[in-house]
């Protein structure tokens, strides 16, 4: 035992005491913790105002004076202000406080000054006939620096506002833009022209526009789970990250000290110190320690990236959503994941003589891995459905999968996380009893790299 | 209880070809026994099989009284024919590595490395990492990792391949003060000279077969010398036309140096000789012992013609 502990000792050190190791453990934490102070600062940061002109056609004559009072700066930055605050509805409640933390009033202030600033200043001329459409929209043609250059031309129907006969629909406008126009122009001008349409339809029919505004406005709902705590704030966002979360957790650990596993394999290999080591141990010693160092440098990924997780959850309040069962099944569904996946990294290390022959062996695993990720939508809108259940009861993703079903909203009953726990850890067994026969094999064969087949029969070798 | 090892009409078999066929092998406690051979003989094969690297297809294997090396894993030394280091890691921190999965104490393997270390006219590079190290210097290290933990049986396969004259040297006293302290010692090599530098017993395999298995002297007794090394003292002596007729003479060879006489099968010796000095007088005259390479191509070459006729 203390010689497999010496091994996996060796193993840990030889992976972890590595300045590359160290970056990229780090690198993580750090890029992320980077984006969380960057992304609001890059957000932040103003784009140019933009300066220019747009020509009306208004074949009904409703519209044009109204679209000069919603492109009216003032009027402008309201509206973006409204986006705004929508978006903040839709935020979880412990991010909105994150965000606005500080002094609300001050922020909102700061805010208006900042989109009032970078509002587009828009001159709108008319196009008095049809006989100038076609030279006003040479003028969107013209470079920017240009005097009589154009934004966008409107053209709006003479049966955008009144109906020409009973029963037909009301009709709508063309916009003709230049090249390389910003996107938020152009929304905000179908923002404009919406609006300005709508106000000069009901105006034709006397109605009250600003009362017509007010009975049709509803605030964002958000949906409050009843539960037996009593009712809670439902956080659809972090319910469906949080899975994720935890899933990628397992997933980068295992692949990251798998693929440890099966560099450090073929290094001793085609260094030929396995021959020493094997005069020492055991192969099965050999491949027992090496797993077992390499699972150290999973938890210890693990260990920095969940308390990463946990960290960044206490930081918004939600550490609540987090049961400290669940900390336990990650360890055990990591040291299923880790120990099947791992062992048969430790074949194909021991099988090939050098990392490129490796790939090819390397890909169904890698694609086994990465399934999980890929089915991680239809999981997780559905944790219950039969698909789910049953590639939670399949080694060797179950272990990915059943923890994406655990941290979901609804978790699967206990009777099936147990039975994945007891296959997941047959199909470990069964992983290693076959790793182990081609590790004994592959280790002290040089020469040409075995396929699929070979290993087979390396396997059904006594 | 004192053979070492005893290996058993072991048969080992790698896909079509049979490495090893029907060997028996005995070596005392204490012995010096290299195994010689061509390349593909099968000596590497039979050491492994010792080390319960690789496991027979049939016979048995007693190493230092256990059934398995395995169960005397730490009381075997073993340098193998390719050898090789981890390349990042220092070169002390290896060393500990090996002792300690050689079952030497955590707190004694220290200790052990610097004593070592300096044993070989290396103490400084411990710091150092593998790979900065000379062939050489890794070879030197390679042998430590073999011997840190005291065995009592060393096995070395090929130890002095890739090695120049002087650390081929170091490496030969390293092992004959093991074989000293009492460390039964088998190792091969293909340069047969080498095997009569150092060992008492040699084991001659061909085309895993054992075809020689006894004690240089009665080798050498055995292999009676039957040739004469001649230098004539003036150098233009016509050599070939003053032996003719000399009855014990059957062939004449002559190398760069000298000539070598070929003697008849039955000639004595001390006739042969005063004969020649008869006839020549030379500035050297003595008798030519067989090296083990002619003892192995003679086997090999009457092996074939035995096989020629059967």
């Amino acid at each position: 035992m203390s010689k497999i502990l010496q091994i996996a000792w060796r193993e840990f050190a030889a992976t972890v005491l590595t300045k590359g190791f160290l970056i990229g453990l780090l690198l993580m934490p750090f890029m992320i913790g980077m984006a969380v102070v960057l992304m609001p600062m890059l957000i932040n940061v103003k784009s140019p105002a933009i300066h220019g002109g747009i020509a009306v056609l208004d074949r009904s004559g409703e519209v044009v004076a109204r679209l000069r009072e919603q492109l009216d700066p003032k009027v402008f930055a309201q509206r973006r202000r409204a986006i705004d605050e929508k978006i903040n509805a839709a935020m979880p409640a412990a991010a909105r406080a994150l965000t606005s933390k500080a002094s609300a009033d001050a922020r909102v202030e700061q805010s208006l000054s900042q989109v009032l600033g970078q509002v587009p200043e828009i001159e709108v001329s008319l196009i008095e006939a049809d006989a100038g459409l076609n030279a006003a929209k040479s003028r969107l043609l013209l470079a920017k620096s240009d005097q009589a250059a154009l934004l966008a031309v409107l053209v709006v129907h003479s049966d955008a506002v009144q109906q020409p006969e009973h029963g037909k629909e009301l009709g709508t406008y063309d916009l003709f833009v230049s090249e390389k126009l910003d996107d938020r122009l152009i929304s905000d001008l179908r923002e404009a022209m919406k609006t300005a349409i709508v106000d000069a339809r009901l105006a034709v029919r006397q109605l009250d526009a600003g009362e017509i505004r007010a009975l049709t406005r509803l605030a964002y709902v958000r949906p409050q789970m009843v539960t037996k705590d009593g009712a809670q704030s439902k956080n659809e966002i972090a319910n469906k990250l949080l899975p994720m979360a935890f899933m990628m957790l397992i997933l980068i650990s295992v692949m990251t000290a798998g693929q440890q596993l099966m560099t450090s394999t073929i290094e001793e290999k085609s260094s030929r110190v396995v021959e020493v080591l094997l005069a020492a141990v055991s192969p099965t010693e050999l491949m027992a320690g090496k797993i077992l160092g390499q699972m150290g440098v999973g938890l210890l990924m693990l260990l920095v990236y969940g308390g990463l997780v946990v960290i960044s959850l206490l930081s918004f309040s939600l550490l609540g959503m987090i049961d400290p069962w669940l900390l336990m099944y990650l360890l055990i569904f990591f040291v299923i994941a880790f120990t099947t996946l791992s062992a048969l990294m430790a074949a194909i290390g021991a099988a090939v003589n050098e990392l490129r022959e490796a790939q090819a062996l390397l890909t169904p695993v890698i694609l086994v891995a990465v399934l999980p990720s890929i089915l991680w939508m239809p999981i997780s809108n559905d944790p219950d459905s039969i698909f789910a259940t049953v590639l939670s009861l399949v080694p060797p993703i179950s272990p990915f999968v059943m923890m994406l079903r655990m941290a979901s909203s609804t978790p699967p009953p206990m009777w099936q996380v147990w039975l994945s726990i007891a296959i997941g850890i047959a199909g470990m067994l069964a992983a290693i009893w076959v790793a182990g026969k081609v590790f004994r094999i592959g280790l002290l064969m040089h020469g040409k790299p075995p396929n699929l087949m070979t290993l087979i029969r390396w396997v059904r070798m006594s | 209880m004192n053979h070492a090892i005893v290996l058993t009409s072991i048969n080992k078999t790698f896909g079509t070809k049979q490495a090893v066929r029907d060997l028996d092998l005995q070596v005392p406690r204490g012995a010096l026994y290299g195994v010689i051979g061509p390349n593909g003989a099968g000596k590497s094969t039979t050491l492994r099989m010792n080390l319960s690297i690789l496991f027979p297809d049939r016979g048995r294997i007693e190493v230092l009284g256990a059934d398995s090396a395995l169960k005397a894993k730490d009381r075997i030394g073993y340098l193998p024919e390719e050898r090789g280091v981890y390349r990042k890691m220092p070169v002390a921190a290896f060393l500990q590595h090996m002792a300690i999965l050689k079952g030497v104490r955590r707190d004694q393997s220290k200790a052990r490395v610097v004593d070592w270390l300096g044993r070989v006219g290396l103490p400084e590079v411990g710091r150092k990492k593998c790979e900065e190290l000379s062939k050489g210097m890794q070879q030197k290290i390679q042998f430590i990792a073999a011997v840190i933990h005291d065995p009592e049986l060393l096995i070395l396969d090929e130890p002095f391949s890739g090695l120049d004259p002087v650390n081929m040297r170091l490496v030969r006293d390293l092992i004959l003060d093991q074989h000293r302290r009492g460390t039964t010692v088998l190792f091969s090599t293909h340069v047969m000279h080498q095997a009569e530098q150092l060992c008492e017993h040699i084991v001659m395999l061909h085309d895993g077969r054992k075809v020689l298995d006894d004690t240089l002297d009665t080798i050498r007794a055995r292999y009676a010398p039957r040739a004469l090394r001649m230098e004539p003292l003036a150098a233009d002596t016509d050599v070939a036309g003053a032996l003719s007729g000399l009855s014990c003479v059957a062939t004449l060879e002559r190398t760069d140096d000298y000539y070598r006489i070929n003697l008849n099968e039955g000639a004595r010796l001390d006739e042969a000789i005063q004969a020649v000095a008869a006839r020549i007088a030379p500035s050297r005259l003595e008798l030519l012992r067989p090296s083990l390479e002619d003892i192995f191509i003679d086997i090999v070459s009457h092996g074939a013609q035995q096989e020629a006729t059967t």
